[in-house]
């Protein structure tokens, strides 16, 4: 099957800044797609072109087998977006808001009250549907603007930051309805985030930076090729614990009070402990994450 | 259609919600009713009520035309524009939309000052000449609301705008005769007045609300409905063209400045930090 998204050599300069620079992937149908990569890493301009409110310098951008500055509106009508930035209505109505929407994406008047219902009833805000706008919470808005892009049954959502600012349960509750969308409807997910926890739910995940993508594959093989599953000790006699490591040839990291080494270290450890009567105080496996990755390739962490 | 139709319905909708608005657009007219027509009596004015109420009922039309342009810069502040402008519709039909309902809201609001002016003394004698003025008003409204995005969309960022509207609307307002008669303006401030489309909205607007368009030249220029540009006379006649020209002009340049304008360059924050630089 044709990937639903395409993008080949895409280049978006200003001035003589390259914000994307020579930028190749493509995104397969019914897929979750994450771009993953610090703030200013020229995320949000791919998807802002992507979505046709910036223009492109060079390269190809193609969504549904269509290059999209030639066909403008068809994309539009088959693409959802949920922006970084709040694009309510404020001084209207959720069910206005959502109305309009339908206007503007010519949604036949026949199905407009029912998609309405339904979209309402997928972010659990059906009792709110007479509500203003403006008297919802920051997390309730944006699943009404989730609710909002899905009204004209779009082929693929964008969504560009769409927990930022958001808090833990929200954000949780948010990729809740996400997941659970895109099974349903089996919808293209494209996402940009700098949250890892968000990147690992996807299929694909594109990390980028300055401009370039990095890395590209599926979270856990982006994981398995970068990084390695850490053992987290700490000990009640960290000094005698350190010149133990050291003297069996155990690499480690110092994080503070604890002993950081490799899983494949571990049966190692649990020899020198045994044999040495090593009073532990705590041990937490830990597996590698998207960071690690984008920690291996750049140097530097993800929020940095 | 149905998307500037739905345009237009949210537009007006707004404006309706907006009471204290409502209320005051009703009462602020009158106050400058009152105010005015005291210092016309003192000018060879015949009617001074039905004279300035003509020239206030034009005035409000067009400040309401050109809230349009506040309208515009806030939903691009509050990031609406954006779900707009990514929605299949054509920027075409946004322009549309935005206009018509900024000349409905704009007409809604000279017809009612109209309709009270009725009860202060406003008659006519021809049952055409309200429809006539409705009809004005609607044309002025348009003309004004072009006039209003185009404004709008030539500014970088909220701030420039309000800066820029009140260095537009100020000299707009009180340099067109309504307020203050024409020949009592200093004679470098006439020939800014000269300059000022208002002015010549007003000139046309006032003749035919007094239902005197066919008055000699002569009476038209003493009644103040016709002025003096050196030595041509600007009957109201000639003023309605001059009104049109503008028109279609900011129409033009309206619609083409919001079709083309790149509206991730309008910096929507209090800062000069661009939103898209991220």
């Amino acid at each position: 099957m044709s990937p639903i998204i395409a993008v080949k050599n895409f280049t978006k300069k200003y001035r003589e800044f390259h914000a994307v620079d020579n930028v190749s992937f493509e995104v397969e149908r019914g897929s979750i797609f994450a771009f993953l990569g610090p703030n200013g890493a020229g995320k949000s301009t791919t998807i802002n072109t992507l979505c046709t409110i910036l223009e492109k310098t060079s390269g190809s951008l193609m969504i549904d087998g269509k290059e999209i500055d030639q066909h403008k509106d068809y994309i539009r009508s088959v693409i959802g977006v949920v922006f970084q930035e709040q694009t309510l209505d404020v001084k209207m109505t959720v069910e206005e808001n959502l109305k309009m929407h339908c206007h503007f994406y010519r949604v036949p008047k026949s199905v407009m009250n029912e998609r309405i219902d339904f979209v309402l009833h997928l972010v659990d805000l059906t009792k709110w549907r007479k509500a203003m706008t403006n008297s919802l919470s920051g997390g309730m808005k944006r699943r009404v603007e989730i609710a909002r892009s899905l009204l004209h049954l779009p082929k693929v959502l964008f969504l560009d930051e769409p927990t930022t600012g958001l808090d833990p349960q929200t954000r949780a509750n948010i990729w809740d309805y996400l997941v659970k969308l895109q099974k349903e409807k089996d919808i293209t997910i494209f996402l940009t985030t700098h949250y890892m926890d968000e990147a690992e739910i996807s299929n694909r995940v594109a990390i980028m930076d300055y401009g370039k993508i990095i890395a590209f594959d599926h979270p856990e093989a982006l994981k398995k090729q970068y990084t390695c599953d850490k053992a987290v000790i700490a000990s009640s006699d960290p000094k005698q614990l350190s010149e133990l490591l050291e003297k069996y040839a155990v690499t480690y990291t110092k994080e503070k009070q604890r002993f950081c080494l490799e899983m494949n270290d571990l049966s190692k450890l649990t020899r020198i402990v045994s044999e040495h009567q090593l009073s532990m105080i705590d041990l937490e496996i830990r597996k590698g994450t998207l960071n690690d990755v984008f920690l291996e390739i750049t140097g530097k962490e993800i929020r940095e | 259609m149905r998307i500037i139709s739905a345009l237009c319905m949210r537009n007006i909708k707004l404006f309706l919600r907006n009471r204290v608005q409502l209320i005051l657009v009703l009462i602020v007219p009158f106050f400058y009713l009152y105010l005015l027509s005291t210092i016309f009596k003192s000018t060879a004015i015949s009617d001074p009520i039905s004279y300035v109420l003509a020239g206030i009922i034009i005035i409000v039309v067009f400040q309401t035309s050109l809230n349009i342009a506040t309208s515009t810069i806030d939903d691009i502040v509050s990031g609406y524009m954006k779900e707009v402008l990514v929605s299949p519709a054509k920027r075409v039909q946004i322009v549309i939309g935005q206009i018509l309902s900024s000349t409905i809201i704009a007409t809604f609001q000279g017809i009612l000052i109209l309709i009270v002016g009725y009860f202060i003394g406003l008659r006519y004698d021809s049952v055409l000449t309200p429809l006539a003025v409705v009809a004005t008003m609607i044309f002025v409204g348009l003309v004004f609301s072009a006039f209003g995005l185009f404004l709008a969309m030539s500014v970088k960022n909220s701030q420039t705008f309000q800066i820029t509207s009140v260095a537009f609307t100020t000299p707009i307002t009180f340099l067109c005769g309504v307020y203050v008669p024409l020949s009592l303006l200093p004679i470098g401030l006439q020939y800014i007045a000269f300059l000022n489309p208002m002015t010549y909205a007003a000139s046309f607007f006032r003749a035919l609300t007094l239902e005197k368009l066919s008055q000699p030249v002569n009476d038209l220029v003493s009644d103040q409905l016709a002025f003096k540009i050196s030595n041509i006379i600007i009957t109201p006649q000639i003023s309605f063209f001059v009104v049109l020209l503008f028109g279609l002009l900011f129409l033009v340049l309206s619609t083409v400045t919001f079709t083309k304008v790149d509206f991730a360059r309008i910096n929507r924050t209090q800062t000069n930090k661009d939103i898209y630089d991220q």
